[in-house]
């Protein structure tokens, strides 16, 4: 195979990436029912968020995509702060980590 | 007094139908609501009298007093006004005048009943109703006071709603009246259709334009109109075939089957037609069968009055018979009898009423004939009230039922003889000669069994009003008849006597009412007839050409017996005089025989029923006509209604219950996605994200 | 090849979906090599295809040559990663597996020049987040470690086939998006001009300092100090901005209000981790014990 073939690297090769993570972590955040796993797999789709977004902004040369992963960490940062607190909380009631103890919203 | 007064004449009684309402509200009020009642309907019968001069003479527009425009569809309006008239007079001098003393009546007789101030609501609330039909001035108007009398009518039949007959002869009635009321409905469209109004005196003129017109041909609306107008008289005036409701009707209280169900609601039926009675004279047939339902009704209500053993049926059956008479008249053109039989028979109807009102009191709810004898010593004053109403309906001479019914038959008589005489008529006329025999035997035949005779009685069972205090003045026996109070009961009682002997002698000679009527709205045929020539109209002519013989005469004769010629009028005089007495030995000889069978040899009478023990029994049941219509009409509805009511639930209810399955099946399908588990939720939002993303950038929708 | 690429995206998709229905956490685990055996076919026949297939002839990626091996290299870590990530019955586990991710994804920051993400993404990713699930997780399963009935909840997946099939669903939407043809054509931009390190450093970084400059500066008592400013980096390119540079700029030019945002959000879950912690919890457990 020749060589500029291999060395094509493409803003799809990237996205392709980031679109795994966010989909392993949306499967994750979906079959997993520990709580605090749970919570690891929104950051595993922050992850794959952040690639594309990397991607994108080498790709189109803009700073912009870059400066929004900045954005991202905050929130994460943010959400991680909240909701290991709020995961403490319930732990603290229940005594176990399983989502399904908390599904009282059961129709 | 001013004629704008006239106005108010519905409205008191509506505003004292509110009052009573209001009474309802509280016990302490209750008591108010007699007299506020009573006054409702005074102060209109005052307002009536007041204007009674002035409002006769109205001419032309003057007639219509308009209030303010009801309801504009269209082309189609309706003003809520009133036609002032003398017949609307004289009707409201019955409805106001007679209604005062029956309320009056009412309330030493409704006293300590617990629906005290229900009562007189309803009965305000009907006299609204029925000076709004009597003062219409359009026939929707009409219709409204029309429905109004019974709804009102259905309310006071149903006041004792804790006895099931009450209910259901509310139901009955309400229902039955509902058949004529279809038919009046019906008229009432195809009125408007014909003649493009619904207003009475344009209506009128127009029919009475069309009756002079030599050329007019007659539509089929104009057959049609008459006998879907007439369906609902019939109905409401309880004549055949819709007449069995009124004898049920006796099951509301004795004051209301007399100011209702005698003396005013069920002449609705007549004051109708003789208010339209130009449009009747459109259709040949209209009027003769108007004329023959009276006539049957006459006789026949009058042989089931005959075996009846009920006070208040005697009466009942009475009235339809009575009824019957009225409509004769105006089937005979003669307008001025219906009504003055209607004006002379709303006083001794209800004076026979309240009477009969009294000895049930006395008895405690005791009705039965044979249960009761001689009484005459116990309730004097009663006795002798009632003795007058007797004479007066059995038309004994120079009573008012003698005049009036006299005027009727000789009406007849006339149409019946003569050189364009009717045989039709000429039978009706015999027919209501029979009658009055009937009429005059039934009547005392009650009179002489309730106060004549050994002193016998039986108390009936009603004894909850026998301990209150209704009867003030009466403490020694409870359990004994006694006499009704003056005030309020037998005070109202005499004046009603008072009409019910005399009236018939005022109206006759002084002949105020014949003018009156004559010159209102309700004869246009009289003074059609004096300006064209007396031979049938063509429009008359263009129908009997093609019909038979029998109605033939019929129609050709009627506009020529009115006719102004001397010779006619002084055969009809003739024919008064000659009917005048006849009918005075046809009533002696009823007493006669009600004295003879029913006071002095009371054995003989057994034994002759005994004798015709079949036809007692046929006529006691009331020729089984309610078990008839029961067979024919109620059972076959029942059966087609038992099927409906299957064919509901199985296939309507169960469609209604399948369709209602599909959401709960929806929700049952998609219930267990609402679980609460997060990941549940998490699942859709996935699937909902990668559908939308499919679509919109795979299939670019 | 490219009328095929589609066919090889939803091939490889719907083999990832059953290899990853079969690797998630059940009751009676099957044959266990089946899934890893499947998922490895998966990535690495889509990857070959694409390598292979020549779609991409004569395009210019800009990135240094040979950096496609290292974006074999650190996707294939990030996405085995991941896959263990979700698939481990071990929270421990599974975090220190989310490590490998960030790290693997840093790596790829590194080829495409966002020196400063990767770095970023290492040290607050790797290092302060993942610390503190760290903390959580030790924190949350102290208590319970002895029970092993009650963590039955880390070994049974729940879902596992519906979530895959969505989850590969949605990738293969994303992934038949990425990989169209014509939209990857328009995926190169030319640079705005206004953007260009030169025109930055002309219109806001014109007198930034090149090398070590000392002044004098009054100190308290009034006797002047000599102030060294911090000298550039020795192979400083006076026409080139580093990637952290231009992150400044654009940040604090272009997004002052999300900036101001981002630390009003990060004071308001301070403040909010800060109530949560205190707030007092009636221990449902123990009231229903004793």
């Amino acid at each position: 195979m020749p060589e500029t073939v291999m060395n094509s690297l493409t803003l799809s090769h990237f996205l392709m990436t980031g679109a795994i993570l966010f989909c392993l972590g949306l499967v994750g955040f979906i079959t997993r029912r520990n709580l605090i796993i749970m919570f690891l797999c929104t950051e595993m789709m922050f992850q794959g968020v952040v690639v594309t977004l990397v991607a994108f902004s080498r790709f189109h040369l803009n700073d912009t995509g870059q400066t929004f992963v900045i954005f991202v960490l905050t929130i994460a940062a943010a959400e991680a702060a909240l909701a290991l607190g709020l995961v403490v909380l319930l732990f603290r009631r229940k005594g176990t980590l399983d989502s399904l103890v908390w599904s009282q919203l059961s129709g | 007094m001013p004629i704008e007064l006239i106005k108010l004449i519905p409205w008191i009684p509506l505003l004292g139908a509110v009052l009573c309402a209001v009474c309802c509200m509280k016990p302490a009020w209750r008591k108010a609501a007699g007299p506020i009642s009573v006054l409702s309907i005074f102060i209109p019968f005052l307002i009536t009298c007041g204007v009674y001069s002035a409002a006769s003479g109205l001419q032309g527009d003057d007639k219509v007093q308009t209030i303010y425009q009801w309801m504009s569809v269209g082309g189609f309006s309706v003003n809520m006004g009133y036609f002032i008239d003398p017949l609307t007079m004289i009707m409201l001098f019955v409805v106001t005048g007679i209604g005062s003393l029956i309320a009056t009546y009412a309330m030493g007789y409704m006293k300590g009943e617990r629906g005290y101030a229900r009562f007189f609501m309803g009965v305000s609330l009907f006299i609204f109703a029925m000076t709004t039909l009597v003062m219409a001035d359009n026939l929707v108007l009409l219709y409204l006071g029309w429905e109004g009398v019974g709804l009102c009518s259905y309310l006071l039949i149903g006041y004792y709603y804790e006895k099931p007959e009450a209910v259901a002869a509310a139901k009955k009635a309400f229902i039955v009246n509902r058949i004529g009321d279809l038919g009046f409905a019906l008229g009432i469209f195809l009125t408007y259709m014909t003649y493009d109004t619904v207003s009475l005196s344009v209506v009128t003129s127009k029919a009475v334009a069309f009756l002079s017109d030599p050329n007019y041909i007659a539509t089929s609306a104009d057959l049609w109109i008459p006998f879907l107008l007439m369906l609902g008289a019939f109905g409401k005036s309880a004549q055949i075939p819709l007449y069995v409701w009124l004898p049920d009707a006796m099951a509301g209280p004795t004051p209301v089957s007399a100011l209702v169900h005698a003396a005013t609601m069920v002449t609705a039926g007549v004051y109708m037609i003789a208010r339209l009675i130009p449009v009747f004279q459109l259709s040949p047939y209209a009027l003769p069968t108007v004329a023959t339902i009276g006539g049957i009704t006459a006789l026949f209500a009058g042989t089931i009055a005959l075996c009846q053993y009920d006070l208040k049926k005697v009466f009942a059956y009475s009235t339809v018979s009575q009824l019957g008479y009225m409509f004769l008249g105006v089937g005979a053109l003669s307008s001025f009898g219906g009504i003055f039989h209607l004006f002379t028979h709303a006083f001794f109807k209800a004076l026979l009423f309240l009477t009969a009102g009294s000895v049930m009191h006395a008895l405690a709810g005791q009705l039965d004939l044979r249960a009761m004898s001689g009484l005459r010593k116990k309730m004097p004053v009663t006795c002798w009230l009632m003795f007058a109403g007797c004479l007066a309906l059995a038309g004994f001479p120079f009573t008012a039922g003698f005049f009036s019914k006299d005027t009727i038959l000789a009406e007849a008589m006339v149409r019946g003889t003569g050189e364009h005489g009717s045989n039709l008529y000429f039978f009706l006329a015999l027919m209501g000669l029979l009658t009055a025999l009937l009429t005059a035997f039934y009547t005392f035949r009650l009179w002489f069994r309730v106060f004549m005779g050994p002193e016998h009685f039986e108390m009936g069972d009603d004894h909850g009003h026998s301990d209150d205090d209704a009867h003030g003045d009466d403490h020694s026996h409870a359990h004994e008849p006694h006499e009704m109070p003056w005030w309020p009961m037998n005070i109202p009682l005499v004046v009603l006597a008072f009409g019910a002997i005399f009236a018939g002698m005022i109206v006759h000679w002084t002949g105020w009412m014949e003018h009156s009527i004559e010159t209102s709205t309700a004869q246009p045929a009289i003074a059609l007839n004096i300006q064209t020539d007396p031979q049938p109209t063509p429009a008359y002519e263009i129908i009997t050409v093609s019909n038979t013989t029998d109605t033939h005469d019929t129609a050709t004769e009627h506009p020529a017996a009115a006719t102004g010629h001397s010779a006619e009028h002084d055969r009809a005089h003739g024919i008064h005089i000659l009917m005048m007495w006849i009918s005075s030995f046809i009533a002696l000889l009823g007493i006669g025989l009600a004295a003879y069978f029913h006071w002095l040899n009371r054995p003989l009478t057994d034994k002759v029923a005994a004798k015709f023990g079949m036809v007692v029994e046929v006529l006691y049941n009331k020729y089984y006509i309610d078990e008839f219509y029961d067979l024919v009409i109620v059972k076959p509805l029942r059966t087609l209604g038992h099927g409906f009511y299957r064919f509901d639930q199985a296939v309507i209810h169960g469609l209604v219950i399948t369709v209602g399955y599909i959401p709960r099946l929806a929700g049952w399908s998609i219930q267990p996605t609402q679980s609460g588990k997060m990941q549940g939720y998490g699942l859709g939002m996935v699937l909902g994200v990668a559908i939308a993303a499919l679509l919109v950038f795979k299939w670019a929708f | 090849m490219e009328q095929y690429l589609e066919y090889a995206l939803y091939i490889a998709s719907v083999l990832g979906a059953l290899s990853l229905a079969l690797m998630l956490p059940k009751e009676r685990p099957g044959i266990r090599f089946i899934g890893p055996l499947l998922g490895t076919a998966a990535m690495g026949g889509l990857w070959l295809f694409l390598a292979c297939s020549g779609i991409w002839d004569g395009r210019e990626s800009g990135l240094a040559s040979g950096s496609f091996i290292y974006y074999y290299l650190f996707s294939g870590i990030a996405i085995v990663s991941a896959v263990k990530v979700i698939t481990h019955t071990r929270p421990v586990y599974a975090a220190l597996w989310f490590v490998m991710v960030v790290l693997a994804s840093s790596g790829l920051f590194l080829i495409l020049s966002a020196q400063f993400m990767a770095f970023a993404m290492v040290i607050i990713y790797g290092g302060a987040i993942l610390v503190t699930y760290m903390f959580v997780l030790m924190l949350a399963s102290q208590s319970t470690s002895s029970d092993h009935a009650s963590q039955a909840y880390e070994k049974v997946a729940t879902e596992p086939i519906m979530a895959s099939a969505a989850g590969f669903l949605l990738l293969a939407v994303l992934l038949s998006i990425s990989f169209d043809y014509h939209s990857v054509d328009a995926a190169r931009a030319p640079l705005d001009p206004a953007n260009t390190d030169a025109a930055l450093i002309e219109s806001t970084l014109a007198n930034r300092p090149l090398k070590a400059v000392k002044t004098f500066v009054n100190n308290a008592a009034g006797e002047p100090v000599e102030v060294i400013s911090p000298a550039p980096p020795p192979n400083l390119d006076p026409t080139r901005l580093a990637n952290a540079e231009r992150i400044g700029l654009d940040l604090f030019q272009s997004h002052p209000l999300g900036l101001e945002l981002a630390g009003v959000i990060l004071l308001v879950s301070l403040v909010g981790a800060i109530v949560i912690a205190k707030t007092k919890v009636p221990d449902e457990q123990h009231a229903a014990s004793g």
